[in-house]
C-alpha cells in the first residue's frame, strides 16, 4: 500500500501545517515531501519486475462508492511511475528552494503545496477515471491559491485565468469520458465501470463518429494544459506571476498532465479518431514550436521568455506522441521527464536572479557571471540541456520525438504514421530559434560587462541589495540546482536505461496503430503510392499525400 | 410499497366527496394563492407580506389534502403537516426577523432593506 | 532515375565493400582516448571549484591529450583491418508491434576505427595536444582567471572531435559535431567581458545550428531509408554494408534517398563555414589566439571535409551532389580570398584564407580526389597553425596589436626570428610556393579538377591560388620584413579594458606611434620557451608534412572514403598544371613583394586610385567590408524575421490573448450585466419576477411540452 500512504502522507504534512506553529512550517513541509520521496523510491523498488510489464498494473484498491462503479483504485506502469518520481523529487527541492522567498502565509504556502503534491501524483497513478478527474482538477485549487496569494503584481488576473481556462477544458473533458463510461455502462445493463483499463478496451471499438467527438472534447481539457498552440495564453501570465516553486511545479508538472492524459487516454482510447486527426495537431504543434520560440526571441521578461519556450518544447513532446511509433512516443515521454528537469531549474534560476535584484528585466542586466558565476554556470549548464546539446538531457527527447515524426510516414514498414519528414523536417527549425532565443538571453544576462539594475551595482557589494542574500548561490540554492544537474547528465547518457522501461507498456498503447493506420489507408494509398517511387523527387510530401488519403479512407 | 397499497385499498372502501367536487378545492386554493400573491406583492408592510406568504402557504395545503382525497393517496396530507411544520417555524423565524429589522429602521417598510442591491456597472 | 542512382555509386561503393565487410572487435583500451579529455575536463572543472591560480590545469590538459595523443598512436600501430570499439550504450530502442513487426533505433557510444579515422585522430589529439601547451605560456596572464576555464574548454572541444571523428554512429558524430559547436561557443567567449566576444560566440553557435540541422535531416533520412544510423555492425546492417550490397530499396527512395547528400553537405557547409553559412568563422576571431588555431587549423573546420569524405558512398546517392559540393568550395575558396586581401587584421586574414583554403579541399571531395582533399587538410593543419600561432605570438607580444599596418621588421627584432621565419615557411606553404607542402596538396586538387573537365572551376581556383599567394606574402612583408617599427596594441592580450595588469598598466594611453624599441613600458616581449617549441615543432611537422602524401593515399585509400577510380585517374593528371600553380604562386609573391616591401606607398597609391574613379570605387569598398554579406544577411533574414516575431507576439496578446481568449470570457460577463438591472433590491419586483417565472414555466409545460416530446425523446434516446 505504499502508493495509497504516498497519497495520503504529504495530505498529514498538510494537516499537521494547520496546526503546527509557522515557523516550523517550512521543515514540516520539507520532511512530509522527503518522506513521500522516500516512499515513491520504495515503491518504485517494490514495483520490481512491473517496471517492464505492458499493462497499466494495478497497484492498489480501495471501495470508494462502489455502487456506481467508482473506486479508489491505482495503477501504474513505467511512465506513471517516472513521472511520479518526477514529482516527488521536484516537490522537496520546491519546497527547499522557497525557504527564502516566501516570508508572509507560511503555512498556507506550504500547505497547498503539499496538497498539489497528492492531487499530481494521484492524477499519475488513478486507475479510476473519476479519480483520475478529481485529482486533476484539485491541482488547480493549490496552484489558484499559490498563484493568487503569493505571485506578483498581476496575480489575481493570472491565477484567475489560469483556473477558469484550464477548469472549462478539463469539464468538456470530463463530458467525453464520461459519455464513453455512459456508453460502457448502456452496453452492459448499466452496469457502471469507471476503470480506465475497461473503458480504453471498450473505447476503441466505438465508431469513427463517435471517436472524432470524444477526440474533441479530450483535446479541450488536455490540449489546454499541455498547451497546445491556440490555447497557450495563460501560460505566460500565469508563470510570470506565479511564485518560483509554483512556475517550476507548473512547468515541470502540472503540463504534463496534459501530455498525460494525452498518452493515458486519446492515443489507446480512439484510435480512429487519433490517426485521422493526428496531422491537424501535429501542426498545430508544429506552429506552437515556431511561433513560440520566435515570441521567445523578443522577450525581455526573462521569466516569460522561459514560460513560452515552455509551449514551444511541449510542442515537441505532442509532435512525439502523434508520430504514433515507438520512437516518438517514447522521445515525448522522456521530454516530460527532460523539460521537467531543465525547466523547472531556469525557473529555479530565474527566480534566484529574482529574489535578489527583484527585476527580471533582461535589460536592466547584464554580465552576472561577474557577481554570480556559480549561478552562471547553472544557468548556461541548463541553457544548454533546454537548447538541447547532445550529451545533455534535452537532447534525447527532442531527437527521439523528431525522428519519431519523421519516419512516421505511410510507406514505413514497421510503423506507418500519418506524419512524415516534411513535419519533421519543419519543426526541426525550432532547434535553430531554441539555440536562438537561449544563447540570446543568456548572452544578455550571463555575458557582458557588469550590469545590475538600477542602485545594486555597488562594486565590492557581498550582499545583494534589499535581501539578506549572499551574491552569489547559498549553499542550500546550489543543493537544489545539483541534483537536478545530475540527473540531465545521467538521462543525457544513459536514456537506455528508461527506454527499456518505457518501452513494453508503449508497445501495448501502440499495439493497434499499424494495423489500424493501414486500414484507414488501404483503399486507395497503395496505387498512389507507386507513382510517387516511380517520379522521384518532384512528387515530394509522400506523408501530406497519404495523409488526404487516410482522411478520405475514414469517411468511407 | 406495500403499505401504500395497502392504503389505498382501504381509502377507496371510503365515501368519496359527497356534492362538493375537486374543482371547487381547487378554486378555493387558487383564489386563496392569488389573494396571497398580490397582497404580497402590493403592500409594503413587512408584517403584511408575511401573513400573505402564509396565505399562500395554506393555498397549497389546500390543494394538496384536495388532490389526497381526490387520488385516495395520503402522501398529500403527509406533505401538509411538512408544510405545516416549516411554516410554524419559518413563522417563529420571520416573525424575529421582522422585530429585529424593525428594531434597526424604526419602520416595517420593506423597501428601505436594499442593501443587496447591484450597483449598474457600464 | 533510380539508374542514375545505380550508375553513380559504381564508385564508392566497392570500396565501401572494402571497407566494411570485415569489421573486427577492436581493443577496449582504446576508449581512454575519449575518457582522457573528459577527466581532464572534470579536474580542470575541479581547479575552478577550488580556485587553484596555477598553472595546474595546463599541465592536466596536456597531460592527458599526450596520453591520448599516445593511445592513438598505439591504435595506429595495431591496426590491421577496420575495427569496432563499443564502450557504452546510449540509445537503444528496440519494440514489436502487435503484428509482429519488429523494429530498432541503436546508436551507441562507440568507435568505428578505420585509416581515415586514424589519419584524422593523429593530427587532431597530436596538435591539440602542442596547441595545449602553446596556450599554457600564451593564457599566462589569466592564471588567476580563467586559466582552468579555458583548459576546460580545450578538453571538451578535444572530447567532442573525438567522438566526431570516432563515431561508429552517425547520432555519436552528431553529438561530436554539435560538442565542437559548444565546444567553440565556449572558447570564443572566452573574454566574456566584451560584448563582441559574446556576439561572435552566439553567432558561431547558432550559424553552426543551421548547419547541424542539415545534418540532422540528413541521419534522419539516412533512418528512415537504411533503418540504421551505424555505419557498420557485426550483422552486416550498417549504412556501409546496406550501401555497398544495394540491398535497399532503390525504387522507395525517390526523393527520401536523394536529398540525403544535399542535406550532409548543409551541415558540412555550416561546420566547414562554406558559402552560404562562412560567416560566424571570420568573427570567431574573438577568441583567444590558440582557440583559433585549435578550431580553424587543426581540427574543427575540416570535420565537414571529415563528414563528407567518410560520407563518400552516400554522397554519390545522387549525381548533382558531388558537383554541388565543388562548386560551391570553389566559389567560397574565391569570394574568401578577396575579402582576406582587403582585411588589415592578421587573425582576420587568416581566417579568410582558413575559409579559403577550405573551398579548395570541398573541391577536392568534389571532383572525388579525396585524397588530394584529406591530403590538403593535413598540410592545411600543420601550415595554418604555425601561421596562427605565429599570429597569437605576436599578438602576445604587442599587447593585441594585430593591424598590419602597424608592425614592421619583426625579422630585425631580437627575439623574434624564431616567429619571423616559423612564419615564412607557414607563408610559402598556404602560398603554394613550389615543393612546400601547400604547393603539393592544392597541386593534386587543381590536377583533377582539371582531370575531370572541369576548366572554369580550374581557373577560378588557378586564380584563387594567385589571390592567396599575394594576400599571404602582404602579410608577411608587412609584418616580418622592412624597416623596424610597432605600435603597441590597446589591449593586453585581448582582454576586456577592466583587466589590465603588469606592465601594461603603468601608461598604455597614448603610445607614441613609431616608439623605439628601447622604449621600457612599451617593450614587446618576444615569445619564450613553449611557444617557441611549440613552433618549431609544427614547422617541423608542416615540412615533414611536405613528404606525407603517399602516406595519406594509403589511410584515404583503405577506408570508406576511397575512390577507386582515383588511383587511374592519376595518371590523367594533366602535367602543366603544377608548373602553372608553381608560376602563379611566384608571381602572386612577387607582386606582394612589390606592393608591401619594394614600394609600400604603391599599394595606398593603387587603393586611392580605385577609389577615385567611380567605376572602380566599389571594388575596394565591397572587399574590405567582406562584400557586405553580413549586412545582406541582416537585412534579408534577422530583421525581417526579428519583426516578425514582433508582430506574432502583439498577435499572441491582443488577438489571441484578448480577443478571443479573453472575449470569450467576457461574453458570460456581459449576459449577466444584462440582467444586472433586475437585481435592484425591491423585494417586490423579485417576487414579481418569480411569479412571472413560475408562469412562464407552467405556460411552457402546458402549451410547448406536447411539441417538445418527441424531439426531446430523439436527443435524448429515450432516456436509456
Amino acid at each position: 500500500m505504499t502508493a495509497a500512504l504516498l497519497l495520503i502522507v504529504p495530505l498529514l504534512g498538510a494537516a499537521a501545517l494547520v496546526v503546527a506553529p509557522a515557523r516550523h512550517a517550512k521543515w514540516i513541509a520539507l520532511v512530509a515531501s522527503t518522506i513521500a520521496f522516500v516512499l515513491s523510491i520504495i515503491m518504485a523498488v517494490r514495483f520490481g519486475p512491473l517496471w517492464t510489464s505492458r499493462e497499466f498494473n494495478q497497484i492498489g484498491w480501495v471501495g470508494l462508492i462502489d455502487a456506481f462503479g467508482i473506486r479508489l483504485s491505482l495503477g501504474a506502469d513505467s511512465v506513471s511511475m517516472l513521472l511520479v518520481l518526477l514529482t516527488t523529487m521536484l516537490m522537496p527541492l520546491c519546497i527547499w528552494g522557497s525557504f527564502s522567498s516566501i516570508t508572509q502565509r507560511l503555512r498556507e504556502y506550504y500547505g497547498w503545496m503539499l496538497v498539489i503534491e497528492t492531487a499530481m501524483v494521484g492524477v499519475f497513478i488513478a486507475r479510476d477515471l473519476i479519480f483520475f478527474y478529481i485529482c486533476f482538477e484539485l491541482t488547480l485549487v493549490p496552484m489558484f491559491f499559490l498563484i493568487a496569494i503569493y505571485g506578483a503584481e498581476n496575480r489575481a488576473r493570472a491565477a484567475y485565468k489560469f483556473f477558469i481556462y484550464t477548469f472549462t477544458g478539463s469539464l468538456i473533458a470530463l463530458a467525453g469520458l464520461l459519455y464513453i463510461a455512459w456508453q460502457y455502462a448502456k452496453s452492459r445493463g448499466y452496469h457502471w465501470s469507471f476503470d480506465i483499463e475497461t473503458l480504453t478496451t471498450f473505447a476503441t471499438d466505438m465508431s469513427a463518429t463517435e471517436q472524432a467527438w470524444i477526440l474533441l472534447a479530450l483535446l479541450a481539457g488536455f490540449a489546454v494544459k499541455v498547451p497546445l498552440f491556440p490555447l497557450h495564453t495563460w501560460l505566460p501570465l500565469a508563470h510570470t506571476e506565479a511564485p518560483t516553486a509554483g512556475s517550476v511545479v507548473l512547468a515541470a508538472v502540472l503540463l504534463k498532465l496534459g501530455t498525460y492524459g494525452l498518452y493515458r487516454f486519446v492515443i489507446p482510447m480512439i484510435p480512429l479518431a487519433v490517426v485521422e486527426y493526428a496531422p491537424v495537431i501535429a501542426v498545430l504543434a508544429i506552429i506552437g514550436i515556431l511561433y513560440a520560440a520566435l515570441i521567445c526571441w523578443v522577450q525581455n521578461d526573462m521569466k516569460k521568455l522561459v514560460a513560452y519556450s515552455s509551449v514551444s518544447h511541449l510542442g515537441f513532446c505532442v509532435l512525439g506522441l502523434f508520430a504514433l511509433n515507438p520512437l516518438g512516443v517514447q522521445g515525448s515521454v522522456l521530454y516530460m521527464l527532460n523539460h521537467g528537469l531543465s525547466t523547472g531549474a531556469l525557473f529555479f534560476l530565474v527566480g534566484m536572479v529574482y529574489e535578489r535584484y527583484h527585476t527580471r528585466d533582461m535589460d536592466q542586466m547584464g554580465g552576472l557571471c561577474n557577481r554570480m558565476p556559480v549561478w552562471a554556470f547553472f544557468m548556461v549548464f541548463f541553457v544548454l540541456s533546454s537548447v538541447g546539446l547532445p550529451g545533455l538531457n534535452g537532447f534525447v527527447g527532442e531527437f527521439l520525438c523528431l525522428i519519431g515524426a519523421f519516419t512516421a510516414s505511410a510507406d514505413n514498414a514497421s510503423y506507418p504514421g500519418v506524419l512524415g519528414p516534411w513535419y519533421a523536417a519543419v519543426a526541426s527549425v525550432g532547434m535553430i530559434f531554441a539555440a536562438m532565443y537561449l544563447l540570446i538571453m543568456t548572452g544578455k544576462v550571463v555575458w557582458g560587462p557588469l550590469k545590475e539594475p538600477g542602485g545594486h551595482g555597488h562594486a565590492g557589494a557581498s550582499r545583494a541589495h534589499g535581501s539578506t542574500l549572499p551574491a552569489d548561490l547559498t549553499l542550500r540554492e546550489i543543493g537544489v540546482l545539483t541534483p537536478l544537474a545530475i540527473l540531465c547528465i545521467y538521462i543525457g547518457v544513459q536514456p537506455s536505461p528508461i527506454t527499456t522501461v518505457l518501452g513494453p507498456p508503449i508497445d501495448r498503447i501502440l499495439g493497434n496503430y499499424p494495423e489500424t493506420v493501414e486500414r484507414l489507408a488501404q483503399p486507395d494509398l497503395r496505387p498512389e503510392h507507386d507513382v510517387i517511387q516511380v517520379s522521384g523527387i518532384e512528387q515530394g510530401e509522400p506523408a501530406v499525400s497519404g495523409h488526404q488519403h487516410y482522411s478520405g479512407g475514414a469517411d468511407g | 410499497m406495500n403499505w401504500a397499497a395497502d392504503s389505498c385499498a382501504f381509502f377507496a372502501a371510503v365515501q368519496p366527496l359527497g356534492q362538493l367536487a375537486l374543482s371547487h378545492y381547487l378554486i378555493t386554493s387558487a383564489a386563496l394563492f392569488a389573494i396571497g400573491l398580490i397582497g404580497f406583492l402590493s403592500r409594503r408592510n413587512m408584517i403584511i407580506m408575511f401573513l400573505c406568504t402564509e396565505l399562500m402557504f395554506q393555498a397549497a395545503a389546500i390543494a394538496m389534502i384536495a388532490f389526497s382525497r381526490f387520488h385516495l393517496d395520503v402522501s398529500g396530507q403527509v406533505f401538509v403537516i411538512f408544510i405545516l411544520t416549516v411554516a410554524a417555524a419559518e413563522a417563529a423565524l420571520a416573525l424575529g426577523l421582522v422585530v429585529l429589522l424593525y428594531r434597526r429602521r424604526e419602520t416595517l417598510n420593506a423597501d428601505v432593506w436594499s442593501e443587496l442591491r447591484e450597483t449598474p456597472t457600464p | 532515375m533510380t539508374e542514375a542512382v545505380q550508375l553513380s555509386l559504381g564508385s564508392g561503393w566497392l570500396a565501401a565493400v572494402d571497407a566494411a565487410r570485415s569489421v573486427i572487435a577492436g581493443p577496449s583500451w582504446a576508449g581512454w582516448i575519449l575518457w582522457l579529455p573528459l577527466i581532464s575536463l572534470v579536474l580542470c572543472g575541479v581547479c575552478a571549484a577550488l580556485k587553484i591560480h596555477t598553472k595546474l590545469p595546463a599541465w592536466i590538459t596536456v597531460g592527458s591529450l599526450a596520453i591520448s595523443f599516445v593511445v592513438i598512436v598505439a591504435l595506429y600501430m595495431s591496426y590491421r583491418q577496420p575495427m569496432e570499439i563499443p564502450l557504452l550504450d546510449w540509445f537503444n530502442l528496440n519494440w514489436r508491434s502487435n503484428d509482429g513487426q519488429a523494429g530498432s533505433f541503436v546508436a551507441g557510444f562507440a568507435f568505428y576505427v578505420d585509416k581515415l579515422t586514424l589519419l584524422w585522430m593523429l593530427f587532431v589529439t597530436g596538435l591539440g595536444t602542442l596547441i595545449a601547451l602553446y596556450a599554457s605560456e600564451y593564457m599566462e596572464p589569466d592564471v588567476k582567471r580563467g586559466y582552468a576555464r579555458f583548459f576546460a574548454g580545450i578538453s571538451v572541444f578535444l572530447f567532442a572531435m573525438s567522438c566526431l571523428v570516432l563515431a561508429d554512429n552517425l547520432v555519436m558524430l552528431y553529438l561530436g559535431w554539435e560538442g565542437v559547436g559548444f565546444a567553440s561557443y565556449w572558447l570564443i567567449g572566452y573574454y566574456y567581458t566584451r560584448p563582441s566576444a559574446v556576439a561572435a560566440a552566439k553567432k558561431a553557435f547558432i550559424v553552426n545550428r543551421i548547419g547541424d540541422l542539415g545534418l540532422a535531416l540528413g541521419i534522419w533520412l539516412i533512418y528512415y531509408n537504411f533503418g540504421t544510423v551505424e555505419y557498420a555492425n557485426a550483422q552486416g546492417t550498417g549504412l556501409f554494408q546496406i550501401l555497398a550490397s544495394g540491398s535497399y530499396k532503390h525504387e522507395a527512395g525517390g526523393w527520401s534517398i536523394q536529398a540525403i547528400p544535399f542535406l550532409l553537405m548543409l551541415g558540412a557547409f555550416g561546420k566547414s563555414a562554406q558559402i552560404p553559412l562562412y560567416v560566424w568563422l571570420p568573427d570567431a576571431m574573438e577568441g583567444p589566439t590558440p582557440v583559433s588555431a585549435l578550431i580553424h587549423a587543426a581540427t574543427m573546420v575540416t570535420a565537414g571535409v571529415y563528414l563528407l569524405a567518410r560520407m563518400l558512398p552516400v554522397m554519390e546517392l545522387h549525381p548533382a551532389a558531388l558537383p554541388t559540393v565543388a562548386w560551391i568550395g570553389g566559389l567560397t575558396a574565391l569570394l574568401a580570398a578577396t575579402i582576406g586581401m582587403a582585411q588589415y587584421d592578421i587573425k582576420r586574414i587568416w581566417a579568410y584564407s582558413t575559409v579559403s583554403q577550405l573551398g579548395f579541399m570541398f573541391v577536392g571531395v568534389g571532383v572525388l580526389t579525396t585524397y588530394g582533399a584529406a591530403f590538403h587538410v593535413f598540410t592545411h593543419a600543420f601550415f595554418k597553425a604555425v601561421l596562427f600561432l605565429t599570429g597569437g605570438a605576436v599578438m602576445h607580444g604587442f599587447a593585441g596589436q594585430l593591424d598590419i599596418r602597424k608592425i614592421s621588421g619583426l625579422r630585425h627584432m631580437p627575439g623574434w626570428q624564431i616567429t619571423a621565419w616559423t612564419m615564412l615557411v607557414g607563408c610559402l606553404c598556404l602560398a603554394g610556393f613550389p615543393l612546400s607542402s601547400g604547393f603539393f596538396s592544392k597541386d593534386e586538387i587543381l590536377a583533377q579538377v582539371f582531370a575531370v573537365h572541369r576548366p572554369w572551376l580550374g581557373f577560378m581556383l588557378l586564380f584563387t591560388a594567385l589571390l592567396t599567394a599575394y594576400y599571404t606574402f602582404r602579410v608577411w612583408f608587412r609584418v616580418c620584413a622592412g624597416p623596424v617599427s610597432y605600435e603597441m596594441g590597446e589591449e593586453h592580450h585581448g582582454h576586456g579594458d577592466d583587466h589590465h595588469h603588469g606592465k601594461a598598466d603603468t601608461g598604455h594611453k597614448a603610445p607614441p606611434r613609431h616608439a623605439p624599441p628601447a622604449h621600457v613600458a612599451h617593450q614587446p616581449h618576444p615569445p619564450r620557451f613553449a611557444i617557441n617549441f611549440v613552433l618549431v615543432v609544427i614547422t617541423v611537422g608542416a615540412i615533414i608534412s611536405t613528404f606525407s602524401g603517399s602516406w595519406v593515399m594509403d589511410k584515404v585509400s583503405h577506408s570508406s572514403a576511397a575512390v577507386l577510380h582515383a588511383a587511374d585517374s592519376h595518371e590523367h593528371h594533366p602535367g602543366w598544371v603544377p608548373w602553372l600553380a608553381g608560376t602563379i604562386a611566384v608571381a602572386g609573391i612577387v607582386v606582394a613583394w612589390h606592393f608591401h616591401l619594394a614600394s609600400r606607398k604603391s599599394a595606398d597609391a593603387l587603393r586611392a586610385r580605385l577609389l577615385a574613379n567611380p567605376l572602380t570605387r566599389w571594388l575596394p569598398t565591397a572587399m574590405e567590408n567582406k562584400w557586405y554579406v553580413d549586412e545582406f544577411y541582416e537585412w534579408m533574414i534577422v530583421t525581417p524575421l526579428w519583426i516578425f516575431a514582433h508582430a506574432l507576439y502583439l498577435f499572441d496578446r491582443y488577438v489571441i490573448d484578448l480577443l478571443f481568449v479573453d472575449g470569450v470570457a467576457r461574453l458570460p460577463k456581459w449576459m449577466g450585466r444584462s440582467f444586472q438591472p433586475l437585481q435592484n433590491g425591491v423585494l417586490q419586483s423579485y417576487a414579481v419576477l418569480m411569479a412571472g417565472g413560475v408562469g412562464l414555466a407552467i405556460l411552457l409545460v402546458v402549451v410547448l411540452m406536447p411539441h417538445l416530446r418527441p424531439w426531446l425523446i430523439g436527443f435524448f434516446g429515450g432516456g436509456g
